[in-house]
């Protein structure tokens, strides 16, 4: 398996991936951002459907539309607006514009396919190099800022901090979170991207009490599906989104079993 | 003594509304001095506006004053509401640890490990330390939410109605408790309550918010009005 050289691409971008995922999923998961992680990765559908339409790496067309949406988001934030309206009206609109782009583009079906459910198995090394760089700024942003975002995401009524500082934080989150879901979206796809940045995080919080042990075993929990997704898809010639799908499920639900024994 | 706030003709107004009318005031350092009033009679815009001035923040359209001088080096809040739901994974020890909020190191060290201890035995939550904040009852949150504050060694501890959703036992244990460690550390307590039942025994200042206007003095001078419009409101 390992003697091609698509798959030693493949487990890299997936060990990238899920390393980033399992600590940013962390915060995602304890903000209770999860389902605008989602509508973030229905933007980065839009944003790589852009990247096609105009001759971009899709990548790239998914960062700037997430950037772009992490923004208005954060700028919206503290308005009357419930942050469920705006983000099903983000969404639809995204979503829409995906399909608009699409067509444009005369993107081809497989293209589209392989954003919406994730292509690992076709990264190229410029790809890997991209979303290694990404992958540095993400975890480079975490470590500068982690005691503030640590709060923010664990306990918000606790941070002391002046309102524009507040706000500046909130931001930076979201521009965390947006370029997370964009480079997760590589490897699970826009619709599936649960599957690596809250399904591990969230079954993580059934075993551990501390930040850093809920990061680890939330990396632990991605790594193992995206290693074990990627090994069954090359055996069964199946797409590996499936699969880790699958498997982060399986340890979910197990982990609720296992809480209520 | 030298003050540790001073507020100099502050005066908030909303929507046309006038809650704080020039209100001046001053408390000495290292009182526990507890802020009483009505709802809507302007407590937690005094605490906010006493908050931002520490951090530096720029006072908000609707609040003037001519001086708002506070003599803290590090203030640490206690807010009245906290959302962490029946899920929240963090233990204890965590939740306060989530206090260090400063320098990049992502680990603790001896002296914040040290602190932490010191912090979590104050509120007599050290045999608690590894359990999950989300089983403890609200009295071990409440003290659990104290400790969090006190973990970065603040000179000036804010609280907001920490005794509201307690019963009396429990809200004159916490009373007890606070008073303690602020006589041990040394420091400046601003407790926002509603129950004045207490104050006379426990607290050192009071500060009063009605109509607009703000009287202080010493805790055993506490005016009965302030005790009795209270009795009212809870009563009814």
């Amino acid at each position: 398996m390992f003697e091609q050289a698509f798959m030693q691409n493949a487990f890299i971008a997936g060990t990238v991936i899920s390393i980033v995922a399992g600590i940013v999923g962390t915060f995602v998961v304890a903000r209770s951002y999860n389902f605008l992680s989602h509508s973030l990765s229905e933007i980065a559908f839009a944003g790589a459907s852009f990247g096609f339409f105009i001759g971009w790496a899709p990548l790239f067309g998914m960062i700037l539309f997430t950037i772009i949406a992490a923004l208005s988001i954060g700028s919206l934030e503290n308005t009357q607006a419930r942050q469920d309206n705006v983000t099903s009206a983000v969404s639809a609109l995204a979503i829409g514009l995906g399909i608009l782009f699409l067509s444009l583009g005369h993107t081809a079906n497989s293209a589209a396919t392989g954003i919406l459910f994730g292509s690992v198995l076709g990264i190229s090394p410029a790809d890997i190099w991209i979303l290694v760089v990404m992958a540095i700024l993400v975890l480079l942003a975490i470590f500068l800022f982690y005691k503030p975002l640590r709060l923010l995401a664990f306990d918000e009524a606790g941070l002391l901090v002046s309102n524009s500082k507040k706000t500046a934080l909130k931001i930076l989150f979201l521009v965390v979170m947006a370029l997370s879901v964009a480079i997760s979206s590589q490897l699970v796809g826009s619709l599936l991207i649960f599957v690596l940045v809250t399904l591990p995080a969230a079954s993580a919080r059934y075993y551990q009490g501390t930040v850093a042990k809920l990061m680890a075993l939330s990396v632990f929990f991605a790594l193992f599906g995206t290693w074990a997704g990627l090994a069954l898809a090359y055996l069964t010639n199946l797409p590996t989104s499936v699969f880790i799908a699958v498997i982060e499920v399986g340890i979910y639900l197990l982990s609720i079993w296992l809480a209520k024994e | 003594m030298v003050n540790q706030v001073e507020v100099k003709d502050f005066t908030a107004a909303f929507s046309g509304r006038t809650i704080l009318d020039h209100i001046s005031f001053s408390i000495p350092q290292s009182q526990f001095t507890v802020i009483v009033g009505e709802n809507g009679a302007g407590k937690t815009t005094l605490i906010k506006a006493i908050i931002q001035t520490v951090l530096g923040a720029k006072r908000p359209v609707g609040e003037k004053a001519k001086a708002i001088r506070v003599a803290s080096k590090y203030l640490a809040y206690v807010p009245q509401f906290r959302d962490l739901g029946s899920d929240y994974p963090l233990t204890i020890h965590a939740f306060v640890a989530l206090g260090l909020n400063r320098g990049l190191r992502p680990w603790l060290n001896k002296k914040e490990r040290a602190a932490i201890d010191l912090a979590l035995d104050q509120v007599d939550l050290a045999d608690l330390a590894d359990q999950r904040l989300a089983a403890a009852s609200g009295g071990q949150k409440q003290r659990a939410y104290i400790a969090q504050a006190l973990v970065q060694n603040p000179d000036l501890l804010i609280l907001d109605e920490p005794t509201a959703a307690l019963d009396a036992g429990h809200s004159l244990a916490l009373v007890k408790k606070v008073r303690a460690l602020q006589e041990q550390r040394q420091i400046g307590v601003l407790w926002i309550s509603h129950d004045t039942s207490w104050i006379k025994d426990y607290a050192d200042r009071y500060l009063w918010l009605h109509d607009g206007q703000a009287e202080s003095g010493l805790a055993q001078d506490l005016p009965d009005q302030a005790i009795h419009h209270h009795q009212e409101v809870t009563n009814v």
